[in-house]
């Protein structure tokens, strides 16, 4: 007797970039989804709680998120590229914006800004070819060495030619707020939300629609294999850490005018990107930037809510929450796992 | 293989004459009576500071006081006709502990036993202080006027008696502004912003102190971290509570990033109360930058030094003597107008005064037992302010006046109050 | 002659442990005060040092957060030596369930807080065997971030921002000996005690084992190495020896405070580790050597600027890590070796093909 076989489910026949959206559109609506859950539990659990106020916390946890998304991107974008964890892009951005500061007392903001990105993606290839060059097919660890010394001389370097003290960095837009459905937003804030998302699209588009952008992807997928067919491997990886150069400026000059310019700005900033980017999965740059937006909400919202915590605790207990989502997907959220082969 | 015995013998040979050798004490030769870092003409000090890393802002003191010593050094006394003091000159070293109190302590024993300082004068922090502070007591070294206004000094002169402070603690400190507000916005609410470290919480509690019975005044308190990236989440909570002066205890670069986040959460303090130690040049003009001048004029904080920026004191006898001297003696390139120089000069005056009233053969006994003598009036300060301390006040500097910020400067609006 | 010569080989390594020990016996004698300081913070920092070796060089697992286990052998061997009389006389108020005691002598809190430290070690290697290098950084970076951030925050029990002054050192036992010599060496013969327990480690089976882990996990688990067992037993081994070095800064500097061990000094204790030379428990002389007098020496008079001049050492820092880098990426250590090596097989080589000839 014939065994009746199963009804088979209808395909999901969509394409690739109808499924992106899909994706997309469901993670933006589940996230609202979350946050409005969190909020009516801490209706209940917190004695003064306001809708307006929650908002408040969550559009500038979003705005902080960005900067650490940015950052976070730069790191994943030379991860792919070149295996290696640059812990001197903070610095990198750091310097670069001294120079955006310096360009600003000669001309107005946005040539500054233009300007400033061209330096910085000169100077992230220049220092991909002649410091990461050299070192690239030695072990992790001696890698991790050298950017440890170009955080530190980069460091000391602005230290040095702008010293030390704390110096006010403009933004191009005015340091007011606006009201948007009864909750007070900083347009600050919305401004930095604004470009990067800006910058993401361009960078998303960059990658899939050129030429260049492809030849790119080829290399991060497998060095060997786009040798092969031709590509100047050591040219595109020059280009990678250029664009992240600029991923960095970006993040420097979005964060500067609240954070205040001084040599030691992104550190604690590089900690929150690392992890976000981590927290994302390392090679994902959908990863990083959802893990910078997660970090920048959580931190405010656990030192807001959370009473235990308090303050003080915001950082560690942040890490913590990384660390257990680690745990449970070692990949990131977006990574891909790891398959190790002999 | 018979080498290699041979070897081992050799060692072990060496090793039995060279323990027994090793254990031995090594007194140090010295001329009995010679008081160490002072000889016949000059006097050696030292301070650790931290020039580079995270506080190098306040890298400026030692150099303003290099450039006092200087002066001191050049200049011929108008009673005894020397130079220096009583014709010692005065040799300065500093070190750079990156406000790493494990540094600090490495530092400070290589100035007293490598450099043989004979006292240390001005050594910046009160975390890299404290971590001294036990050394200093067991070598006997004196370590004054340390340049920290935390209130261990002055108060645990007992315990710790070769260690003496100079500045407005910030216990005192947070009581003049309780006492201002009483007496000129007894209706304010208080929102307090402060570091959350023993400089924040030491400015809380004096205010407290000073508020006494009005308390209540204070409707929220919240404080930051010197990790965190952004101060939004505590800033609209301040706005929330229905605070109408914002209270900063902060530290310089803290204190700019708040201002610019008040106004950027939408929050129009009517009064912004700024700590000393913040209130400076620079950190008004980044404020001024990032919210306006507007948002800070009208700001007030105190002071017990003349501001050496303020168009009123241009003509004033010490202000320009302090010109002469950073242009004269001081490093090439620098901006004078800061604050910190300035904040130098006027230490090193006092220590001068220090070594003079030590006599003129100081031993470091002596100098401890001048710091519980003091009693003068030092240029540098505000009219009214006198250096004092006796056998029970060890706080050689107490008052304050409150000033107010305009338009880049800052003007006396009080008369002096007495913080303790 | 060959065979002579072979052991007169492997007789160098002995023969320089032995030499060092009569250097370092022979120190105090020659040496003043603050010298003797220094070099009691080399031994401190090396004892860190090979316990960082032993976790990143021989287990290969990338660690930021060493200083942090240095920061809990300090704050253990705070807390025991002033025990709970000496911590409540500092107006702290530490819970009842901690077993304070009332304060012991120095020198054994040592081996206590080399194994609270341990523990401590443990407990973090189990969760890093899920975590991969990237993460495991990370997840270490975390814990050196968040360590003066918790001391400060249990302020009852650590004297929070402004720490614990611990008694100042004193001689045990009434011995006729200057302090400064006691200390000295308190912390040699620690170094020696813990080189040599590193040595037994990792020319044995263990050492083996984390070799083989760190060259190809997936290898050795193929050769019947449990990888778990033996990088949990890496992190637990490498915070131990860094809790002892943390009792004896602890006990030499007299002072713990959280500042004392930002998230800098892991930075620093891992540049020092690979440019001494990992893989090479020599290396962590040469990085304690060059991380107690680098900071010192490079604060030299200005040069162009004083603005120079305070910047400088961090600049040169940074710069030298990356030739360094460049340049000897073995570390010193592998450096030396190399030498020794060329100098033995050179003439080895040589003598052997002449006698082919001929």
């Amino acid at each position: 007797m014939a065994i009746p076989a199963r009804p088979a489910l209808p395909a999901l026949d969509v394409s690739p970039a109808a499924r992106t959206l899909i994706l997309g559109v469901g993670g933006f609506l589940g996230s609202i989804a979350v946050l409005v859950l969190i909020g009516l539990v801490l209706t209940q659990t917190e004695e003064v709680f306001t809708w307006s106020g929650y908002w408040q916390q969550v559009v500038s946890g979003l705005a902080q998120g960005a900067i650490f998304a940015s950052l976070a991107l730069a790191l994943v974008l030379i991860y792919r590229a070149t295996d290696i964890l640059n812990f001197a892009q903070g610095e990198m951005a750091t310097f670069t914006t001294y120079i955006a500061w310096s360009l600003m007392n000669h001309m107005s903001y946005w040539p500054a800004f233009a300007l400033t990105l061209a330096i910085a993606f000169i100077g992230g290839a220049a220092i991909e070819r002649t410091i990461i060059r050299p070192v690239e097919h030695r072990p992790e660890i001696v890698i991790v060495i050298v950017t440890i010394g170009l955080l530190i001389a980069l460091n000391g370097l602005a230290a040095w030619i702008w010293n030390p003290e704390v110096k006010a960095f403009d933004s191009p837009f005015p340091n007011r707020t606006t009201e948007i459905g009864g909750v007070v937003v900083a347009i600050q804030d919305l401004g930095v939300l604004g470009v990067t998302l800006v910058t993401v699209i361009l960078l998303w588009a960059f990658f899939r629609f050129t030429a260049l952008g492809l030849v790119m992807r080829a290399v991060a997928n497998s060095q060997d294999a786009s040798r092969l067919l031709g590509v100047r491997v050591g040219w595109m990886l020059a280009l990678g850490w250029g664009l992240a150069a600029v991923l960095g400026a970006i993040a420097g000059m979005m964060a500067a005018p609240s954070v205040f310019l001084d040599p030691n700005m992104m550190l604690i900033i590089l900690i929150y990107s690392f992890a976000a980017a981590v927290l994302g999965g390392i090679d994902s740059p959908v990863g990083a930037i959802v893990g910078g937006l997660m970090l920048g909400v959580l931190i405010n919202l656990l030192g807001t809510y959370v009473d235990f915590i308090g303050g003080d605790l915001r950082l560690p207990a942040a890490l913590v929450v990384l660390l257990i989502v680690l745990l449970i997907r070692p990949q990131g959220l977006f990574g891909h796992k790891v398959v190790r082969r002999v | 293989m018979k080498k290699l015995l041979l070897a081992l013998l050799g060692v072990g040979a060496a090793l039995t004459v060279a323990l027994p050798g090793a254990f031995a004490r090594t007194e140090a030769t010295q001329a009995p009576d010679a008081v160490p870092g002072i000889t016949k003409n000059s006097i050696v000090i030292g301070g650790t500071f931290p020039l580079s890393g995270i506080a190098s802002l306040y890298a400026p003191i030692p150099r303003g006081m290099e450039a006092y010593f200087n002066y001191v050094n050049a200049r011929r006394d108008k009673k005894t006709g020397q130079r220096g003091i009583y014709g010692r000159k005065i040799v300065w070293k500093y070190y750079d502990d990156g406000y790493n109190p494990g540094q600090t302590v490495q530092l400070t024993n290589k100035l007293i036993l490598d450099d043989k300082v004979f006292a240390t004068v001005g050594s910046l922090g009160t975390e890299p202080v404290l971590a001294v502070r036990p050394l200093h007591k067991k070598l006997k070294v004196p370590q004054v006027l340390v340049s920290t206004g935390a209130s261990y000094w002055g108060l645990q002169y007992k315990e710790y008696p070769w260690t003496s402070g100079w500045q407005t603690d910030y216990v005192a400190e947070g009581r003049v502004y309780a006492r201002w507000i009483l007496q000129n916005a007894a209706s304010s609410k208080i929102g307090v912003f402060f570091q959350n470290d023993d400089y924040g919480k030491d400015y809380l509690r004096g205010l407290k102190q000073g508020l006494g019975s009005r308390r209540s005044l204070i409707v929220s308190e919240l404080s930051y971290e010197l990790s965190d990236s952004s101060y939004a989440s505590q800033l609209s909570r301040l706005r929330q509570s229905g605070a109408d002066t914002l209270v900063l205890f902060t530290t310089p670069t803290p204190t700019a990033r708040a201002i610019g986040t008040a106004k950027a959460v939408g929050w129009n303090p009517k009064q912004i109360v700024i700590n000393s130690v913040s209130a400076t040049d620079q950190v008004m003009a980044g404020a001024a930058r990032a919210a306006g001048q507007a948002y800070v004029n009208g700001a007030i904080s105190t002071g017990y030094l003349k501001n050496n920026t303020n168009p009123k004191y241009r003509t004033d006898g010490a202000i320009k003597a302090y010109r002469r001297i950073m242009g004269k003696y001081g490093p090439d390139g620098i901006n004078i107008n800061n604050t910190f120089y300035y904040y130098g000069v006027a230490k090193a005056y006092d220590f001068v005064k220090l070594m003079y009233l030590a006599g003129k053969n100081p031993t470091r006994a002596k100098l401890m037992a001048a710091t519980a003598k003091m009693n003068w009036v030092n240029p540098y300060a505000l009219k009214g302010v006198r250096i004092k301390t006796s056998r029970t006040d060890r706080f050689p500097i107490d008052q304050g006046k409150v000033v107010r910020y305009n338009d880049g400067s800052w003007t006396e609006i009080s008369a002096l109050y007495k913080g303790r | 002659m060959n065979v002579v010569r072979r052991n007169l080989g492997r007789a160098i390594g002995p023969a320089l442990f032995l030499a060092a020990a009569v250097l370092v016996i022979l120190m105090p004698r020659f040496m003043g005060e603050f010298r003797l300081l220094q070099f009691t913070l080399v031994a401190i920092y090396a004892i860190a040092l090979i316990g960082l070796n032993i976790l990143t060089g021989y287990s290969g697992q990338i660690s930021l957060g060493h200083g942090a286990f240095v920061g809990v052998g300090a704050y253990t061997a705070a807390l025991l030596s002033l025990g709970r009389p000496g911590l409540e006389a500092l107006q702290l108020d530490p819970p009842s369930w901690m077993p304070l005691g009332d304060g012991m002598r120095p020198i054994f809190t040592i081996p206590i807080a080399a194994l609270v430290t341990g523990l401590f070690g443990l407990l973090i290697g189990v969760p890093a065997l899920r975590l991969g290098g990237i993460s495991l950084a990370l997840a270490t970076l975390a814990i050196a971030v968040s360590f003066p951030i918790v001391m400060k925050r249990f302020a009852e029990v650590t004297g929070g921002g402004g720490g614990i002054n611990l008694n100042l050192p004193e001689t045990p036992f009434g011995w006729d000996i200057s302090t400064r010599h006691w200390l000295f060496y308190e912390a040699w013969v620690t170094a020696g005690i813990v080189f040599l327990a590193g040595w037994l480690l990792t020319r044995g089976r263990i050492g083996r084992a984390w070799r083989a882990i760190r060259d190809g996990e997936v290898a050795a688990v193929s050769s019947g190495v449990n990888p778990a067992l033996y990088k949990t037993f890496a992190f637990g081994v490498s915070a131990a020896f860094a809790g002892a070095a943390g009792a004896l800064l602890a006990i030499e500097t007299a002072y713990v405070n959280p500042d004392t061990f930002p998230v800098g000094i892991s930075i620093l204790l891992l540049a020092s580790a690979v440019i001494g030379g990992l893989g090479s428990l020599a290396g962590a002389i040469f990085g304690a050597l060059l991380y107690v007098f680098l900071p010192i020496y490079a604060q030299k008079p200005p040069i162009f600027s004083f603005e120079f001049a305070d910047q400088a050492p961090g600049v040169v820092f940074g710069v030298f890590l990356i030739v360094i880098m460049l340049l000897l990426p073995g570390g010193i250590a592998h450096f030396f070796r190399a030498l020794v090596v060329a100098a033995r097989t050179g003439r080895f080589r040589r003598r052997s093909r002449t006698s082919e000839l001929a």
